[in-house]
């Protein structure tokens, strides 16, 4: 399973990463629009570099979440993850109903609000580069080495090593170890990063399951409704009937 | 007055400007013609459309269960009207999403390509299976006028309570699913209304604004037809609703408490303040005054109660569905007009369809007549003209289409492409570039230009007399260095660079149309003359760069083919492919310029080793990095 290490402190803000990420995935260069957000992402910007208060730079990018909300709320399946961490889209499935821009906790997936014939767009983790072995252009580019590739798990214990070996110039903290079920895109920094989540804290619960217990509810409901209605239909069926007959004694119940 | 008449025309009307910016819609995409963006992804189609609409349709269910399955036969009379407005509710629904979807044509995936782990795979099921079963309660009824059809009839009647009962049960598994969609947004949807038990919330509430729209409903249709309205049967209605009301009440404060979230109402702002709104609107108010017989069984009293509920609960589906969402923080989002105008005309369709169904069908126990619509009046003439004046029905559907036409005129009007195509685009104007023998360009000051070494190019180009022409235009008169910006003035889109009026007005060039625009021709800039015709003398020889065009490219544009151009053919000759890379010019920003805060910033970089200067001078083509902030001036590609 593939992962994405990124070390703020390392990175200076070049955004060779923005420009390998457009040209790899042949991204055209656009003008701000009106309905861009702020940290630079975009239909066309798939990563973004957003400058924080230091200056601390802090690359913006999909998650690829171990068990990812968008996945799980797209009704057609068009988003799914990969056996190497990626978590792709598939265009031709979509139907544009922009249910995973919703459900995503980190607000990732963009949209073409300028086209006819709009793609949710965001991060894809270069899957047709995984597919040959190589690395994604991000962090094949990066000069500082800031953003790199790898095994999850010998990432992350290369985030612990460096977290260990260098007291007090990070955080205690992995961004994405185990928040919403653990992330393949995870960050350390000098920094508090709780600004890619607007500021709250992620619980560690992963995002399908705040839908599954409703899921595994549906037959149950729909089933019991069903099965409540026919029985009181029936009851009050039969007392009705009852009702007729005693006073009029054995009359037969023609029904229409 | 003709009630019916005018309610129709302004239906047809709104139908008129909902197809106008349908259209629209289409052509141009979601952007152009709506508020959305990536921050708020969904808006009034899904908030009011979707979300309401299938709430409002809960009379259906709620009414079949009453007649049907309780067998409460003093309901039996309104039971149909409401089984209509479901259906032609759920159509609305259908309609709606049409337009939101950005690829509808793909809506049919939803069959074949299951996601059981989706709620709004769950809703769109649940939406059609529900539509069938809505279609079949409902066909008895039309059928009833067409004698072929009575076996079709026959058997449905006897399908009946097996269809009540799929339906009570979709509707419950629909209108709690709605609930379920926001499950998966914890950390969107406000404390306040994000609540595990969403599903059971909206259920609820979805009964008791079943009971509010079958009312509201009875009211109007009995005033547009001047029927006497069913005030008992309504009051009986209200009866029910004031005690689901209360039980909502009870269940939105007991889990607010549940949840530890009663706190949040003395936080003051005002998603709380639109949590009282919401509570007092759609609960609190009506079940009090439902509680009051006197209320309960006046007209007037109906006629508050009624639509207060039903605003309150749909206020409550558009709450829940983004207007509480707090990822929105620094996004208002404020529906367009045209997203307006198409739920206006969704709406408009589904009431017109309802009143045709009504008057054609026996919805109501008795058949409302159309005042106009006796089929037995002559066409009137007018004797002295020999004009036909049409029977009353004719200038009513006259009177429609005339309403539907002169309204998507007027709604095209509104819609011209240019004015489209450049929604989503502020203007951003350029700023001159600063510097001496270096420039820095920067044109929309964001601190991401350029630090272009203008003298070093002038030297290579052949110093004053001959370079200039390679990269300026010189089209002004005594122009030495025209800057880019005084006619690349915005950033990205086109603009005007011609000045028509400059030259036209008696304080400008004072010139008459003929002098430029041929007598005998249309007046466009293609029957014009050629600018070096009048300006000739004002291109210098050897000039690389021509205006082509009136109209000046973006900024952006016009200095990137100004620079790759040479760059990708010195990239060729002097063998340094990185030359018309983006991060040749383009280095990270603050280095370039005097700037203590990355100065700072630089510093501790280096000193842990971050910044190692050879690996970037080598990534950075030879720049020394660290010889920057004293010596802004970049060595960006000396031979």
């Amino acid at each position: 399973m593939k992962a994405i290490l990124t070390d703020t402190t390392l990175c200076i803000g070049c955004r060779d990463c923005v420009v390998a990420c457009r040209k790899a995935n042949a991204l055209e260069p656009e003008v701000p629009r009106r309905w861009e957000t702020r940290d630079g992402l975009s239909a066309r910007n798939w990563t973004s570099i957003v400058e924080r208060p230091g200056p601390v730079y802090v690359r913006k990018q999909c998650r690829h979440c171990l068990e990812p909300a968008c996945a799980s709320a797209c009704p057609v399946g068009a988003l799914r993850r990969t056996p190497e961490g990626a978590v792709v889209y598939d265009g031709s499935k979509c139907m544009g109903c922009r249910y995973c821009m919703m459900a995503c906790p980190y607000g990732i997936p963009r949209y073409d609000w300028d086209l006819a014939v709009p793609y949710v767009r965001k991060c894809i983790l270069c899957y047709d580069r995984l597919k040959e072995g190589k690395q994604p252009a991000c962090t094949e580019i990066c000069p500082t080495e800031a953003t790199i590739f790898g095994d999850r798990e010998a990432l992350l214990q290369e985030a612990r090593r460096r977290i260990r070996e260098n007291p007090g110039r990070y955080a205690d903290k992995i961004w994405g170890e185990t928040e919403v079920g653990g992330t393949s895109v995870f960050y350390i920094s000098d920094a508090d990063l709780s600004f890619l989540t607007r500021g709250r804290e992620l619980a560690q619960t992963p995002m399908p399951a705040h839908t599954a217990s409703a899921m595994h509810a549906v037959p149950f409901a729909f089933f019991g409704m069903a099965a409540t209605m026919a029985g009181i239909s029936w009851i009050i069926g039969r007392r009705m009937d009852l009702q007729q007959k005693s006073p009029e004694d054995k009359k037969d119940d023609d029904h229409e | 007055m003709n009630r019916v008449r005018n309610f129709k025309l302004f239906l047809w009307a709104l139908l008129g400007l909902g197809a106008a910016v349908g259209t629209a819609r289409f052509m141009f995409g979601l952007g152009a013609t709506t508020n959305l963006s990536d921050a708020v992804p969904w808006g009034l189609w899904i908030g009011f459309d979707v979300m309401s609409g299938v709430a409002l349709a809960a009379g259906g269910f709620v009414l079949t269960a009453t007649v049907y399955i309780f067998r409460l036969e003093r309901f039996h009379g309104i039971v149909r009207a409401a089984v209509l407005t479901a259906f032609l509710g759920y159509v609305a629904v259908a309609v709606g999403l049409l337009f939101d979807l950005g690829l509808p044509w793909n809506i049919w995936h939803m069959i074949i390509f299951w996601n059981p782990h989706s709620p709004l795979f769950e809703v769109g099921w649940c939406v059609m299976l529900y539509l069938t079963v809505l279609l079949l309660e409902f066909f008895p009824v039309p059928a009833e006028s067409f004698s072929g059809l009575a076996k079709v009839r026959n058997f449905l009647v006897k399908l009946r309570l097996p269809l009540v009962i799929a339906g009570i049960s979709l509707s419950t598994l629909h209108q709690s699913s709605l609930g379920s969609l926001f499950l998966i947004m914890p950390y969107h949807v406000h404390p306040l209304w994000y609540s595990p038990i969403l599903p059971v919330i909206f259920f609820l509430s979805a009964i008791a604004l079943g009971l509010m729209m079958v009312t509201f409903e009875g009211l109007i249709s009995s005033y547009l037809y001047r029927r006497a309205p069913e005030t008992d049967i309504l009051a009986k209605l209200g009866a029910a609703a004031r005690w689901v009301l209360l039980l909502y009440l009870g269940v939105r404060f007991t889990d607010l408490a549940a949840r530890g979230q009663l706190g949040h109402l003395a936080d003051g702002g005002w998603q709380v303040t639109l949590f009282w709104m919401e509570i007092a609107l759609s609960a609190a108010i009506p079940a009090a005054l439902l509680f009051i017989p006197r209320v309960r069984h006046s007209l007037a009293g109906l006629w508050i109660v009624a639509p207060m509920a039903v605003t309150g609960i749909v206020f409550n589906r558009i709450n829940v569905g983004g207007l509480v969402h707090q990822q929105r923080g620094e996004t208002l989002y404020l529906p367009a007009w045209t997203e307006i105008a198409i739920s206006a005309a969704v709406v408009a369709a589904a009431a017109l369809a309802f009143l045709y169904f009504v008057e054609k069908f026996h919805v109501w126990e008795r058949r409302p007549q159309d005042p106009e619509a006796a089929p037995a009046a002559l066409p009137r003439f007018d004797v002295a003209s020999f004009a036909s004046l049409g029977s009353p029905l004719v200038r009513s559907r006259t009177l429609y289409s005339l309403a539907f036409v002169f309204a998507a005129a007027f709604g095209f009007s509104l819609l011209s492409g240019e004015a489209l195509s450049s929604r989503g685009v502020d203007p951003a104007p350029v700023e001159e570039a600063r510097g001496g023998d270096t420039l820095w360009i920067d044109g929309n000051l964001d601190g991401f230009g350029t630090a272009f070494a203008h003298r070093r190019h002038v030297e290579r180009l052949g110093g004053d007399s001959t370079s200039c022409a390679l990269c300026h235009h010189l089209n002004v008169p005594r122009d030495r260095q025209s800057g880019c910006y005084s006619c690349h003035r915005d950033m990205y889109s086109v603009s005007d660079a011609f000045g028509h009026d400059r030259h036209a007005s008696p304080a400008g060039a004072a010139l008459g149309c003929f002098d430029c625009h041929a007598p005998d021709a249309v007046k466009s800039a293609q029957s014009a003359k050629e600018c070096a015709d009048c300006h000739k003398d004002l291109i210098p020889a050897g000039a690389v760069i021509e205006v082509e065009d009136y109209q000046a490219a973006g900024y952006t544009e016009a200095m990137h083919q100004v620079c790759l151009g040479c760059h990708q053919q010195q990239a060729e000759a002097v063998e340094k492919p990185d030359l018309p890379r983006c991060g040749t010019c383009h280095r990270e920003h603050k280095l370039l310029v005097d700037d203590p805060l990355l100065a700072q910033r630089y510093q501790r970089l280096e000193s842990r080793g971050v910044i190692v200067p050879e690996v970037l001078e080598e990534h950075f083509q030879g720049i020394r990095l660290a010889a920057l902030p004293q010596e802004p001036v970049t060595q960006i590609d000396e031979p």
